[in-house]
């Protein structure tokens, strides 16, 4: 930052008895190539752990396009290379679909309270049938144990452990993606990598997600997950019924979350959560249909809870207590 | 057209030649920010690998110490840009040559934020989904797309106008008006846009009653303009430092030599007028009956080697044109005097106690015999109503990059109400939190007291209130008018407001988690050298940014001494790459 060297007549080199100039020149040369080659080995150094790198993206999978831009044939080549990876990676060939929504379908879920009796057997079901990583652990659901009489989430226990469940003087509440018609983490998506569908399930397209966790900070459900590194899965653990919106194994750095067994459930099958529940607590079915169990559950019951409904993000998820 | 571009690319080498000298101290300073940036890109690349699982951030604390710096950062570029407002606006000539400093100031702290939120970004592989029409961009939606167009607009304002008023000193033409004004005025706007959209980023998250709150942004601006003026009070006095220190200036102003006996005075003549009008042709626009005027209120001194002329910290308030000869100025700072300039033929000095009745910032003696014309101020005053002579007057000061006290005090005003507005809003805010008690409070009871047995922000937030209230307290004082004083108050502005504003406004807000979890956030080892990174980078940006410019103001980098071995190329030969 000194100026002087400017300020000053020329010192040192000039003013000495000029030495002969290709010894000048040969000396300012090794000295620029010695500082040179320190500063590219430094550099060298610094980038090193790169090798250790995890998931390098290979150049089809760094310009594969936007879920909603790319057309069938594309779509075709992305599910057979998805098909290609997952198997060279888990030994096992599963079949990836790219599933639509059904037409005069919108998918709601009613979980019943009076029933739940917090065995977590839900958020298990929903991790083999996700293909949710082991290590580190990601779960979907979340089972609050809360007193009898209150429905403050602040006095929730979420490692409760006791020998048997259930215990006297508490509830259960599941918590999981609530689907909601207003969702706060599709507003805040700065690369439209998330948005919700005809049939009101908020999907994730994983291949365009950036990473940037403003949806997981968005969410007043803490419903979703981030991969912070490269997910396991143990190879005898994997779901090989794999949908491109749903279940499909995940990469390190992008936000994954329930989506309500798209792989399941747009084939007209039930959720896993659903299916494994041993007290029969929660319910599933198309709302636009006035036949279905959960629009009777939504037409009969007069009392129903949206979670943290003054956000008014207007859950699909419904809780209700038999009275 | 071709000329025109050869000639910037000629500049633009000359100043990267710039960037590659300098001395031992120079060397020292950037090479100690390039190894701490590349350590600090050494553990990015871990991160990069392994992904964020080397960080301290979890699926509840999904946010850390990254977005906390880029928060804190992006009130520093906005803050470095309101200086501006002084100048334009209310024509502060005190703050003239900051500008140019706070807006590189402003670029390298955008350069800071955009390293900051890349590096947060899980597959930062994938950037290029965030361009707009290549992309898929959310915008106006997303708060975020807000921020990628407001940091990106704000960066290219500010390299816009700095480097078109370097290039325009460098060619020492008057820069076009309508080139860089309107520019100005739209970063102005622009400034405090980037940090409404940095907050509203928070501000807009329902989920999150900590951030949810409509004071987030006037906070956010309040605290900005107290540590980016902060930042600058301490910057600009290194800057002051190192720009007219010399290791030649050492020792007495007299040399060494022994009192000599007063100079000899006569009376001026209209000969020493033309004398001088050989070397400033400009005297020759002043009328012949002011130039009458002035005779009764000029002299001519004759002195000899090592005779002062005038003392650092006088306020006798002459002011001196030399004639013949070549006069030192020294400045003394903490026991040692540094050669600030060496005046020849036709050059002034003392001028600015003459116009601003400041003290004298230096030392002013005789290198050689010499003839000097010395003026009082009234005399100086009346020769500045010829327009021309005003206008090199007035340049050749700027040239000569005052930093003044006084530009320095003015930042102080600014730092002074600013804190005292931050520490209000802060005031209102616990306020509101605690007195009304609700279910909200748990986040602020979480930092402020600890909840359910964890309180790791407990230490740290009254830290940063201790901090807010010292520098507040000093600043109302006038205690802080000693710069040794501001110093101290600046630097517990910056580190309370990091703080505050930084770890205290984004780790709460995911503490505890919507589900009521509670789960704390420790920065990693990993992520704190990442940061460390940034910062030295970000550093090492602003240096050389520097490194450019002030020879440039200073008129000492400039297109007329193009082609010759230029006084900055005898140390380029020694450092950088051979050059033709």
């Amino acid at each position: 930052m000194d100026q002087n060297d400017m300020d000053k007549p020329p010192s040192s080199p000039a003013s000495q008895p000029a030495p002969p100039a290709d010894a000048m020149g040969r000396r300012s040369f090794l000295r620029t190539s010695a500082v040179l080659a320190t500063g590219l080995a430094a550099l060298a150094a610094s980038l090193k752990p790169l090798l250790e790198m995890n998931d390098f993206p290979t150049m089809e999978r760094f310009l594969q396009k936007y879920y909603k831009e790319m057309t069938p044939q594309d779509m075709a080549k992305v599910l057979k290379r998805i098909e290609d990876e997952v198997e060279q990676q888990y030994g096992l060939r599963p079949q990836v679909r790219d599933l639509k929504p059904m037409a005069g379908v919108e998918y709601v879920y009613c979980l019943n309270l009076t029933r739940c009796i917090g065995c977590r057997k839900c958020v298990h079901a929903c991790v083999a049938e996700n293909n949710e990583s082991h290590d580190p652990e990601i779960q979907y659901i979340r089972v609050l144990r809360l007193p009898d009489g209150s429905l403050d989430i602040d006095k929730a226990e979420h490692f409760y452990a006791p020998d048997s469940v259930p215990e006297k003087g508490y509830f259960y509440m599941p918590v999981q993606c609530q689907q909601c018609k207003n969702p706060p983490c599709v507003k805040v998506c700065p690369v439209h990598a998330t948005w919700q569908e005809t049939d009101g399930i908020t999907v994730i397209d994983y291949d365009w997600c950036i990473g940037c966790r403003y949806c997981e900070a968005a969410c007043p459900y803490w419903a979703r997950r981030f991969n912070f590194t490269k997910p396991t899965i143990p190879k005898d653990r994997l779901n090989p019924d794999m949908a491109y919106l749903g279940n499909r194994p995940r990469r390190q750095g992008v936000m994954e979350k329930c989506h309500f067994c798209i792989q399941r459930t747009r084939v007209g099958r039930y959720p896993a959560c659903l299916e494994v529940c041993p007290a029969g607590a929660r319910k599933f079915g198309n709302i636009l249909d006035p036949n279905s169990e959960v629009s009777y559950i939504l037409r009969s019951k007069r009392v129903f809870i949206q979670l943290k409904e003054e956000m008014g993000t207007s859950p699909r998820f419904f809780y209700y207590f038999d009275v | 057209m071709t000329r025109a571009i050869r000639n910037y690319f000629v500049f633009l080498q000359r100043c990267v030649c710039i960037a590659l000298v300098g001395d031992w101290r120079y060397y020292a300073w950037t090479g100690l920010l390039t190894a701490v940036s590349l350590l600090g890109l050494n553990a990015y690349c871990r991160q990069f690998a392994h992904g964020l699982i080397v960080t301290g951030m979890s699926d509840e604390v999904s946010w850390g110490v990254y977005i906390a710096n880029f928060t804190f950062l992006v009130g520093v570029a906005a803050a470095a840009v309101m200086m501006v407002i002084p100048v334009y606006i209310y024509k502060n000539e005190d703050l003239h040559d900051l500008v140019i400093f706070g807006e590189l100031l402003a670029v390298a702290a955008i350069l800071m934020c955009l390293a900051f939120v890349t590096v947060d970004l899980g597959r930062p592989d994938r950037f290029w989904h965030l361009i707009p029409g290549i992309g898929q961009f959310n915008f106006p939606k997303s708060m975020l797309s807000w921020d990628v167009i407001v940091l990106n607009g704000y960066l290219l304002l500010n390299v816009h106008i700095c480097g078109y008023l370097l290039y325009c000193r460098y060619r020492k033409t008057k820069p076009g008006k309508w080139f860089y004004i309107p520019f100005v005025f739209i970063a102005i706007v622009w400034a405090v846009s980037i940090h409404t959209v940095t907050a509203f980023l928070y501000v807009g998250l329902g989920g999150r009653p900590f951030w949810n709150s409509s004071i987030v942004g006037p906070r956010f601006l309040a605290s900005a303009f107290t540590a980016g003026p902060a930042l600058i009070i301490l910057a600009m006095q290194v800057v002051r430092r190192v720009t007219s220190s010399s290791s030649l200036g050492l020792g007495s102003p007299e040399g060494g030599g022994a009192p000599s006996p007063p100079p000899k005075r006569r009376a001026a003549t209209p000969d020493d007028f033309v004398l001088l009008t050989r070397y400033l042709p400009e005297i020759g626009s002043v009328p012949s009956e002011i130039r009458q005027r002035l005779l009764p209120m000029a002299e001519v001194l004759e002195v000899q080697p090592g005779d002062i002329l005038l003392r650092q910290g006088e306020t006798e308030d002459k002011a001196f044109f030399i004639l013949r000869g070549c006069v030192v100025v020294k400045r003394q700072e903490g026991g040692r005097f540094r050669i600030t300039r060496t005046a020849g033929p036709g050059e002034q000095f003392g001028e600015i106690t003459a116009l601003d009745g400041t003290p004298r910032t230096a030392t002013a003696f005789a290198e050689e015999p010499s003839l000097v014309l010395s003026l009082s101020a009234a005399a100086l005053r009346l020769l500045m109503k010829s327009p021309q002579v005003n206008k090199i007057v007035r340049s050749r000061m700027s040239e000569r990059l005052l930093i003044t006290d006084r530009a320095l005090m003015t930042l102080r005003s600014i730092v002074q109400v600013s804190m005292l507005i931050n520490v209000f809003l802060l005031a209102n805010e616990v306020f509101k939190e605690f007195y009304s008690g609700n279910l909200h409070v748990v986040s602020s009871k979480y930092l402020f007291v600890g909840l359910k047995n964890h309180h790791a922000l407990v230490p740290w937030i009254w830290t940063a209130i201790a901090f807010n209230l010292i520098a507040m307290v000093l600043l109302v004082l006038p205690v802080s008018r000693s710069l040794k004083w501001l110093n101290v108050t600046c630097i517990l502005c910056i580190v309370g407001i990091w703080i505050e504003k930084g770890m205290g406004l984004v780790i709460p807000g995911f503490i505890p988690t919507p589900l009521g979890e509670m789960m704390e956030y420790r920065p990693s080892l990993n992520e704190t050298l990442v940061c460390f990174g940034i910062w030295s980078f970000g550093l090492l940006c602003y240096t050389v940014f520097l490194r450019m410019s002030v020879p440039i103001l200073q008129g000492r980098l400039c297109q007329e001494n193009e082609g010759a071995p230029d006084q900055s190329s005898n140390a380029a030969a020694a450092g950088a790459a051979p050059r033709g």
